[in-house]
């Protein structure tokens, strides 16, 4: 019953300390509840036993944490988070966020373009890039066009992500796209999902709901990132990941470090970013078939490249939407989307 | 009954200190927040902008139509199962009795999941539907209101039972016997003699489910998910994704004043003596 | 002229079956031994409820909420047996305002009192979400605790504790020799009524989670929603048993069902 002690002490020390630990360097983490386990085998023990202080992981989707860090912007909670792109801009127009001393991070000069400063003010710093397409039951459809998911032979059988993930507008820009309307109001490809509503299963908020879905039977063919293909190539079933005719489009995660840390956290933060963009890390995240890697100096066995989005031609390849874009638009989206498609 | 009234109140003091500061307190400004106008002062902008979108509304009626048919549904299949129990010997009524309490006392994240796994396209009622060739392919249950309303059902039956079988009782032994002796059908014994005898408890029943089902949060995230909004899933919605704390206030005013608004009307329509209010 | 007991033993018997069977259909969907919920099961073995065991996050999430579960109900009982006594024994000015205040968390919301909290105790003061998941537990359960010692004090004569004041008891030793030990069984039956609603919470919490920080019904949502294995379904079952032994024991020894 040690744990247990442990814990109780744990829990009656966090009722009555003050917010700031007394004991050891503690550096508070944010971020995506996907692969937690294999996240702390091969990132967060060992940055513990290299940096002796204890690390706490808060989980959940981009757009919770980032309104949390809103939340408690004049007590911050959260030392450092990895969101969207496109959420660590709304959090920087706010001034929430602060500079990354990039010449604290011995990799920094390793990665891909792309990822060194994807604000273009220095908040942000990409850490794994990937494509979104769809995964599809190869023995009940076949996928050529993003258009092909209002199939009537898909319906009742599709999953869309939900307008509020990070694959939500891409996708729906996509479909546009595919009929030939690619404004960024997204009205066009909105009007056409409200029409199909009562065809799609359900409107999923994370990617890994959608694989039990999946496994279910319950839905044949969704938009997904890449870093969640190997939760559905392996599952048992016939299932190929699509090429559209109207390409894949891409998107970033990047590490963030809110404003106001205090200094001794923001070292800590800086050092754990750093260990994230390590070959040794990108490389051992990639071979897990994680998070695709933006370290320049990774490379991945065949075998993991294929579960991954690898290579300089692929990420060429992917069509990218301007993060400034999709933040002036969201409110504007998330209101034609209860509007027109939920209702 | 002791006479001095000082030692009652400061009995009484520190649980009324501690639910007024730590309860009402926060709960009373996250509610005036959004009669705040944007400028300061009284509005009632925030309820206005509510309704007038059309997801709102539409969640808004779903909550209500869904909360009044399971109350409905619960109470039909209540007072069969009441009154079947109260039949029983006393020593298996009180088996029986403990089977129905039991779900109460399990975790509701645990009675939802268990729906996924029974509803799911290859799940266990659409093995049945193929099987009896209702059906080619399995049907989608899950994300539905039908999926929410079982759920819902489910979770809260008990409550209506429970409160029917303790009015039933207390109703007098002989006159359901009685009346069928006089030659009265199943019928009107029903509605002439166990509902007016019983009201009280169909009054507690019906509001506890009621108040419950609007109210409820798993069932509806789990089993409705995004496209089967209720109150508490937009609330939570519009709160983690948007920031919208005028929306999470004004949906947060109207699950209150539903709540108060059926505490009251049980209270009316029930005499005091019930105690489980 | 009873109805039938055919009749009555269908209808509790297709009752029983849409209460109870689901828990059946999740028991035997956690005893596979593939690798995802299903049922029937795709073969029998108990690997989902030892892995249960191997998730940290499981392990630091219940002791969470039990440590809550615990203290919430013992605060909720020290506040609410004196305000029990003083509603049952006394007549005081106000008792209808102060009886609506102390039951106000059975009325309002449990997602309401958790987005509060957060909003205006935990952001502005700085308290811990440690500290608001105990407060808000300890209030939710306040109700419980009142009202069934209420009517467990209801029940035992007045004119006991008058004895024993003549025979000169003092006010304060009349109540520990002589009431307590008569509404302890209503004491413990609130205790677990307390413990049950506070351990099985999830409304509350849902805004209340913190880094590190989290009840385990909210740790079993965000499990679910990142790993669709079974162990959801296997950590379910315990915690039903958990749940059922302690309901099984408490009727066994103090009759419950009574109190509930």
């Amino acid at each position: 019953m040690k744990l247990g002690r442990y814990a109780a002490a744990a829990a009656i020390g966090a009722l009555c300390a003050a917010p700031a630990m007394a004991a050891d360097k503690t550096l508070t983490i944010s971020v995506y509840a996907f692969a937690q386990d294999e996240f702390k085998e091969l990132v967060y023990d060992p940055f513990e036993e290299i940096c002796g202080c204890e690390l706490v992981v808060e989980t959940g989707n981009s757009v919770e944490r980032m309104s949390k860090i809103e939340a408690n912007k004049e007590n911050p909670v959260i030392d450092m988070a990895v969101m969207s792109v496109h959420d660590a801009l709304a959090l920087s127009r706010k001034g929430l966020l602060q500079k990354i001393d990039t010449s604290k991070l011995s990799n920094y000069g390793d990665l891909f373009d792309i990822a060194k400063d994807p604000l273009g003010n220095g908040e942000a710093v990409g850490y794994t890039v990937y494509a979104t397409s769809i995964v599809y039951r190869a023995d009940k459809v076949d996928i050529q066009s993003w258009a092909d998911l209002l199939d009537p032979e898909l319906a009742g059988y599709v999953s869309l992500p939900d307008i509020t993930t990070n694959q939500g507008p891409g996708t729906l820009w996509m479909i546009g796209k595919a009929i030939g309307d690619d404004d960024l109001s997204l009205e066009g490809p909105m009007k056409l999902v409200g029409e199909k509503a009562d065809d799609i299963a359900t409107f999923y908020l994370r990617s890994s709901q959608l694989a039990q879905l999946v496994q279910q039977e319950e839905v044949w063919a969704a938009p997904v990132g890449r870093f969640a293909w190997s939760r559905f190539r392996d599952n048992g079933l016939d299932m190929k990941w699509a090429e559209p005719e109207e390409g894949q489009f891409g998107d970033m995660n990047v590490m963030i470090m809110p404003a106001g840390i205090p200094a001794e956290n923001a070292e800590l933060a800086l050092q754990f970013m750093d260990f994230w963009l390590s070959h040794d890390i990108q490389l051992a995240l990639a071979e897990a078939l994680i998070d695709s890697p933006v370290n320049d100096t990774v490379e991945v066995s065949a075998e993991a490249a294929e579960g991954l989005t690898v290579g300089a031609d692929l990420i060429n390849s992917l069509v990218f939407m301007d993060p400034g874009v999709i933040l002036d638009n969201r409110d504007a989206w998330l209101e034609t989307w209860n509007s027109t498609v939920v209702r | 009954m002791f006479e001095n009234k000082t030692t009652g109140l400061l009995l009484v003091l520190p649980a009324a200190v501690f639910a007024s500061v730590l309860f009402l307190l926060p709960v009373g400004i996250l509610l005036s927040e959004g009669f705040a106008g944007s400028e300061g002062g009284f509005s009632l902008g925030a309820y206005v902008e509510f309704f007038s979108s059309e997801l709102n509304n539409t969640v808004f009626w779903r909550s209500l139509r869904l909360g009044l048919w399971v109350m409905l549904t619960s109470a039909v299949i209540g007072y069969a199962a009441a009154f079947s129990i109260v039949q029983l010997s006393p020593k298996s009524r009180g088996r029986v009795f403990a089977l129905i309490i039991l779900p109460l006392m399990i975790s509701p994240v645990a009675r939802t999941y268990a729906w996924l796994v029974i509803l799911g396209r290859t799940g266990l009622v659409n093995q049945v539907i193929v099987g009896l060739g209702l059906s080619e392919e399995g049907l989608q249950l899950l994300f539905t209101e039908t999926a929410v309303f079982i759920g819902l059902l489910q979770l809260f039956l008990p409550l209506m039972i429970i409160a029917l079988i303790s009015s039933m009782e207390n109703m007098p032994r002989d006159v359901v016997p009685a009346a069928r002796v006089l030659g009265a059908n199943w019928f009107s014994v029903f509605f002439r003699v166990i509902l007016p005898l019983t009201r009280e408890g169909l009054v507690v029943g019906g509001t506890l489910v009621f108040a419950g089902s609007i109210t409820a949060y798993i069932t509806p995230a789990i089993l409705g998910g995004s496209k089967v909004l209720m109150l508490e899933t937009l609330l939570y919605q519009r709160v983690t994704v948007a920031n919208d704390y005028a929306a999470a206030s004004v949906i947060a005013m109207i699950l209150v004043v539903m709540s108060i608004v059926t505490n009251l009307l049980l209270k009316r329509l029930a005499k005091p003596r019930n105690r489980r209010a | 002229m009873k109805p039938s007991s055919t009749a009555t033993g269908t209808i509790i018997g297709l009752t029983l079956v849409f209460l109870i069977g689901p828990f059946i259909v999740i028991i035997l969907a956690a005893l596979t031994a593939g690798n995802n919920l299903a049922f029937p099961p795709d073969g029998l073995s108990l690997k989902w409820f030892i892995k249960v065991f191997t998730v940290e996050s499981f392990r630091i999430s219940f002791f969470i909420s039990m440590f809550l579960a615990v203290f919430g109900t013992l605060t909720a009982l020290i506040v609410g047996v004196p305000a029990a006594y003083a509603i049952a024994r006394y007549d005081i000015p106000g008792a209808g305002a102060i009886q609506l205040a102390v039951s106000s968390p059975l009325i309002v919301p449990g997602i309401i009192v958790g987005l509060a909290l957060l909003r205006y105790l935990v952001i502005p003061t700085g308290f811990t979400i440690m500290a608001a998941l105990f407060l808000a537990h300890a209030a939710l359960i306040l109700p419980y605790a009142v009202r069934v010692v209420t009517s467990s004090l209801q029940n035992l004569r007045v004119d006991v504790e008058e004895a024993a004041l003549i025979l000169g008891c003092s006010r304060l030793g009349s109540f520990f020799r002589v009431v307590f030990p008569n509404i302890r069984g209503g004491i413990l039956a609130a205790f677990i009524l307390g413990f049950v609603t506070s351990f099985n919470q999830v409304p509350v919490s849902l805004f209340l989670s913190g880094p590190g920080v989290r009840t385990l019904p909210i740790d079993m949502l965000a499990y679910m929603e990142t790993t669709y294995d079974p162990s959801v379904a296997a950590l379910a079952c315990l915690l039903a048993i958990m749940s059922v032994g302690i309901v099984f024991l408490a009727e066994r020894f103090l009759g419950f069902s009574r109190y509930v």
